[in-house]
C-alpha cells in the first residue's frame, strides 16, 4: 500500500483531466470541479464508518486498484454488443461501454413516449432539466462515490418519460472490457418520469477481460406526480469486478417507484439505494435477491425517507449464501414527524447453505411520527430438514428437493419484474445456480 | 413384500423401537394401534427412510431389496409411500409443481416416460376426484395454511398420484370430519389391489370399519405385543390398553 491516499490520486487524476479538457469553461466542468471538491471533503468511507462496517471499501480499492486506468474496450464492437440484446424489437436497447453511454451503438425505438439523450457538456448547457436535477437528488450529496461519479463520468444517459405516456421497455446494457488494463467505470443515468407516465428500465452487464474492474454507478430518478418507474438490475459480474452502485430517487405525490436488484456474482457488490418519498399517497418498493457463492460479497444498504403522510413502502430482500460468500443487508426506514399514516414494511430472509458463509443483517427504524404502521423482520437459517425429508419421501432426489425450496424462496423477489424475458432469464439463472 | 426382522431404532441415543417383527404380503391391510408414544410414527419414519433415526439392529427386506440401504427418494420410487401424521408445510412450492417433479422422477426410476403438462393435468384431475380435493387447494403452496383435514386429504391425493406398492398411513383419520373420513377411506380402498399392501396406523376402530384390516397389531414400548384380526381392534376400542399392559406384566 502506498502512502498517497486514494483521494489524492483521484484528485490528481481529475486535475490532469481538467487541464487537458477542451471544455475548460463549460458549465459541466464547473459542476465536476465542485464534485471533486465534495469528494475529497467526504473522502472514501473509512473502516470505522458505520455505513460501510462490513465492506471495507478503502482497503478493497487500495489493494486492487493502482489507478493506471485504461478505458479501452476494443472487445466490444457494435455487432458484438448487438448480439447480446434481448430479443425485442419494440424496445429501446441502450449501450454503455466501460461506463460511457454510446448512442451510436444503441437502438432507440421510442418516438413520443421517451426522450433519450447523452449527458455531456452541450446537453448539460442546453437542457434545464438535466442542469436542475443531475446530482441534486436528496441525500446524494452525502455519498462520496456519487460525487466521484459526477466528477468523472463521461457521456451519461438521460431518459425522460413524457407526460402520461406508458413507455416501451428500455434495456440498458453495460459492456465492460478490462483486457488492456485495470478499468474504473462511472456509468451515470438520470431518469425523469413526467406526470402520469410509466416506464420500465432493465439493466444488465457483460464483461470481458481479466484485469480488475471498478464500477461506480449512479442512477438518479425523479418521479413526478402519478408517475411510475420500475427499475430492474441484474448484477452478474466476473470475479474481478468490484461494484459500488447508487440509486437515488425523489418521488412526488401519487407516484410509484420500484427497484428490483438481483446480485448473482462478482468480487464485491455494494448497493446503495436511497428513496425520498416527498409527495403524499406514494409507494416505494424495494425487492432484492443475493444468491451468491465462492468469495462473493454483497452489501445492500437501503433507506427510505418518509417525508410526508399517507405513503407506503415495502422492502423484501432475500439471501442465499453458499461456500465462503458474505451477504450484508442494512435497511433503514426513516419516518419524519409529519409523516403520519405511514405504512412501512421490511423483511430480510436469509438461507445459509454452508458453514463458512456469513450474513450480517440489520434493520434500522427511525420513526418520529406516532400514527404509523411499521414492521420489519429478519430471519437467517438453513433449509428446513423436515421439508427436505417430506419431498424426498415423495421420490424427489435431495438436490432437486433443495432446489425446489430455494427456488420458491428466491422467486418471491421476482413478483415486480414485469418483462417476461427478463423474468425468465433471472429465474433461469437462479435455478442454474441451485445446482451446486 | 415386506419383512421386518428384529428391528431396533433409536433417536438421540434413546431406544424407541426394540425388536419389531412383522411380515406383510401383497394385497394385505395391516392396522397398527398402540398408546401414544409407543413408536408407531417412528416405525413409519424408519420405513420411509428418515435419517435422524439410527437403526441399531435388525433388517427390513422389501421385495428382494434391503430397504435400509436405500435413500428416502429411492424407497419412494420403489413404491413406499408414507402419509405423514403431521404433513410439512412448504412455503412457496405449489402442490402441482411439487407433484409434477415427484411423479416424473418416480416415473423415470420406474422406466416410464415423463408426463407432459397435458397428461399430467389429466392424471391430476382423475385423482382429485378420487379424494374429492379442490383445485384451488392444489395451486396454493404445499400444505401452507391448509386445515388439518385438508392436509390429510392432500396426503391421500399424493398417494393416488404416486401409485405406491406399500402405503403407510400414519393417523390419516385424525383431523378428518365424518364425511371426509369416508371419502378418504373410499379413496384408499379404490387404490387397493392384490399386488399392493397398506399399513394403517390409527387410534380409532372407526377407520377400520371403512378400511378393513386383515391383521391388527398392538405396538407398545417399541414392540409388537399382540397381533390378531379385526376383532382385536373392537376389543381395544371397548377395553383400552390396560388389559394388554396387565397381560404383559404377568407374563
Ligand atoms: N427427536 C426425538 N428425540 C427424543 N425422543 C423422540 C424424538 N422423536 C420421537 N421421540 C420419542 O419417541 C417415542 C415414540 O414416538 P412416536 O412418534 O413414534 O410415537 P407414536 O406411537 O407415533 O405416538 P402417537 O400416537 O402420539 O402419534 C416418544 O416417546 C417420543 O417422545
Ligand atoms: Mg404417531
Amino acid at each position: 500500500m502506498s502512502d498517497i491516499t486514494i483521494e489524492n490520486k483521484l484528485t490528481e487524476m481529475f486535475d490532469n483531466w481538467s487541464k487537458e479538457s477542451v471544455h475548460l469553461d463549460s458549465a459541466l466542468t464547473q459542476v465536476r470541479k465542485n464534485a471533486i471538491k465534495s469528494f475529497s471533503d467526504l473522502g472514501i468511507p473509512k473502516l470505522k464508518s458505520e455505513a460501510y462496517k462490513y465492506t471495507p471499501v478503502q482497503r478493497l480499492i487500495n489493494k486492487n486498484f493502482d489507478f493506471s486506468v485504461s478505458n479501452q474496450a476494443a472487445g466490444w464492437t457494435k455487432d458484438a454488443c448487438k448480439e447480446e440484446f434481448y430479443q425485442d424489437d419494440k424496445a429501446n436497447h441502450l449501450v454503455f461501454i466501460n461506463g460511457e453511454y454510446v448512442s451510436d451503438y444503441s437502438e432507440i425505438r421510442s418516438t413520443d413516449d421517451l426522450e433519450i439523450k447523452t449527458i455531456d457538456d452541450e446537453s448539460f448547457d442546453q437542457n434545464a432539466e438535466i442542469k436542475n436535477l443531475m446530482g441534486k437528488t436528496r441525500s446524494i450529496e452525502k455519498d462520496a462515490f456519487a460525487a466521484l461519479n459526477l466528477a468523472f463520468f463521461n457521456n451519461g444517459l438521460f431518459i425522460k418519460v413524457n407526460k402520461n405516456k406508458d413507455a416501451i421497455d428500455t434495456f440498458v446494457y453495460h459492456f465492460v472490457d478490462s483486457e488492456s488494463g485495470q478499468t474504473i467505470n462511472f456509468p451515470r443515468i438520470l431518469i425523469i418520469g413526467e406526470q402520469g407516465s410509466r416506464a420500465n428500465i432493465y439493466e444488465k452487464t457483460f464483461s470481458k477481460g481479466s484485469q480488475n474492474v471498478l464500477a461506480l454507478s449512479i442512477l438518479e430518478a425523479s418521479v413526478a406526480a402519478n408517475a411510475e418507474v420500475r427499475f430492474t438490475k441484474l448484477q452478474q459480474f466476473a470475479s474481478n469486478e468490484y461494484t459500488i452502485d447508487g440509486i437515488y430517487a425523489n418521488q412526488d405525490k401519487d407516484s410509484r417507484f420500484y427497484t428490483n436488484t438481483y446480485s448473482i456474482s462478482g468480487a464485491v457488490i455494494r448497493n446503495n439505494i436511497h428513496i425520498n418519498i416527498g409527495g403524499e399517497n406514494s409507494e416505494a418498493h424495494m425487492n432484492g435477491l443475493y444468491q451468491i457463492a465462492g468469495k462473493s460479497h454483497v452489501d445492500n444498504n437501503t433507506s427510505v425517507d418518509h417525508m410526508v403522510p399517507n405513503c407506503y413502502s415495502n422492502e423484501l430482500y432475500k439471501g442465499i449464501m453458499d461456500e465462503n460468500s458474505r451477504g450484508v443487508f442494512n435497511g433503514k426506514i426513516y419516518v419524519r414527524p409529519d409523516a403520519q399514516k405511514t405504512n412501512a414494511f421490511q423483511s430480510n430472509n436469509n438461507i445459509v447453505l454452508s458453514d463458512t458463509a456469513i450474513v450480517n443483517t440489520k434493520p434500522q427504524l427511525e420513526i418520529w411520527a406516532d400514527d404509523v404502521k411499521c414492521s420489519h423482520g429478519c430471519t437467517t437459517g438453513q433449509l428446513d430438514e423436515e421439508a427436505i425429508f417430506y419431498l424426498r419421501a415423495r421420490g424427489i432426489d435431495k438436490k432437486s428437493a433443495k432446489a425446489l425450496m430455494l427456488n420458491a424462496f428466491a422467486n418471491e423477489t421476482l413478483e415486480e419484474v414485469k418483462n417476461e424475458q427478463v423474468k425468465e432469464e433471472i429465474e433461469g439463472i437462479i435455478l442454474n445456480k441451485l445446482h451446486y | 413384500m415386506l419383512k421386518i426382522n428384529n428391528l431396533h431404532a433409536s433417536i438421540e441415543g434413546k431406544d424407541i423401537l426394540k425388536g419389531i417383527n412383522l411380515e406383510i404380503k401383497p394385497g394385505e391391510v395391516h392396522a397398527i394401534m398402540g398408546p401414544n408414544g409407543s413408536g408407531k410414527s417412528t416405525l413409519a419414519s424408519v420405513l420411509a427412510g428418515r435419517e435422524e433415526y439410527e437403526v441399531t439392529a435388525g433388517s427390513v427386506d422389501y421385495i428382494d431389496k434391503d430397504l435400509l440401504e436405500l435413500a428416502p427418494e429411492e424407497r419412494a420410487r420403489e413404491g413406499i409411500f408414507l402419509a405423514f401424521q403431521y404433513p410439512v408445510e412448504i412455503p412457496g412450492v405449489s402442490t402441482t409443481n411439487f407433484l409434477k417433479t415427484a411423479v416424473n422422477q418416480v416415473r423415470e426410476a420406474r422406466g416410464l416416460d415423463a408426463l407432459d403438462a397435458v397428461s399430467f393435468l389429466k392424471e391430476m384431475k382423475a385423482k382429485m376426484k378420487l379424494v374429492d380435493i379442490d383445485q384451488a387447494l392444489l395451486s396454493r403452496a404445499l400444505n401452507e395454511g391448509f386445515s388439518g383435514g385438508e392436509k390429510k386429504r392432500n396426503e391421500i391425493f399424493q398417494m393416488a398420484m404416486l401409485e405406491p406398492k406399500l402405503s403407510i398411513l400414519d393417523e390419516t383419520d385424525s383431523g378428518l370430519d365424518i364425511d371426509a373420513l369416508r371419502i378418504v377411506a373410499d379413496g384408499v380402498n379404490k387404490l387397493k389391489s392384490d399386488s399392493n399392501a397398506t399399513i394403517v396406523v390409527t387410534h380409532y376402530q372407526r377407520l377400520l370399519d371403512y378400511i378393513v384390516p386383515d391383521f391388527v397389531h398392538v405396538l407398545y414400548k417399541g414392540k409388537i405385543v399382540k397381533s390378531g384380526t379385526k376383532e382385536l381392534a373392537l376389543e381395544l376400542e371397548e377395553k383400552g390398553y390396560d388389559w394388554i399392559k396387565e397381560e404383559l406384566a404377568t407374563a
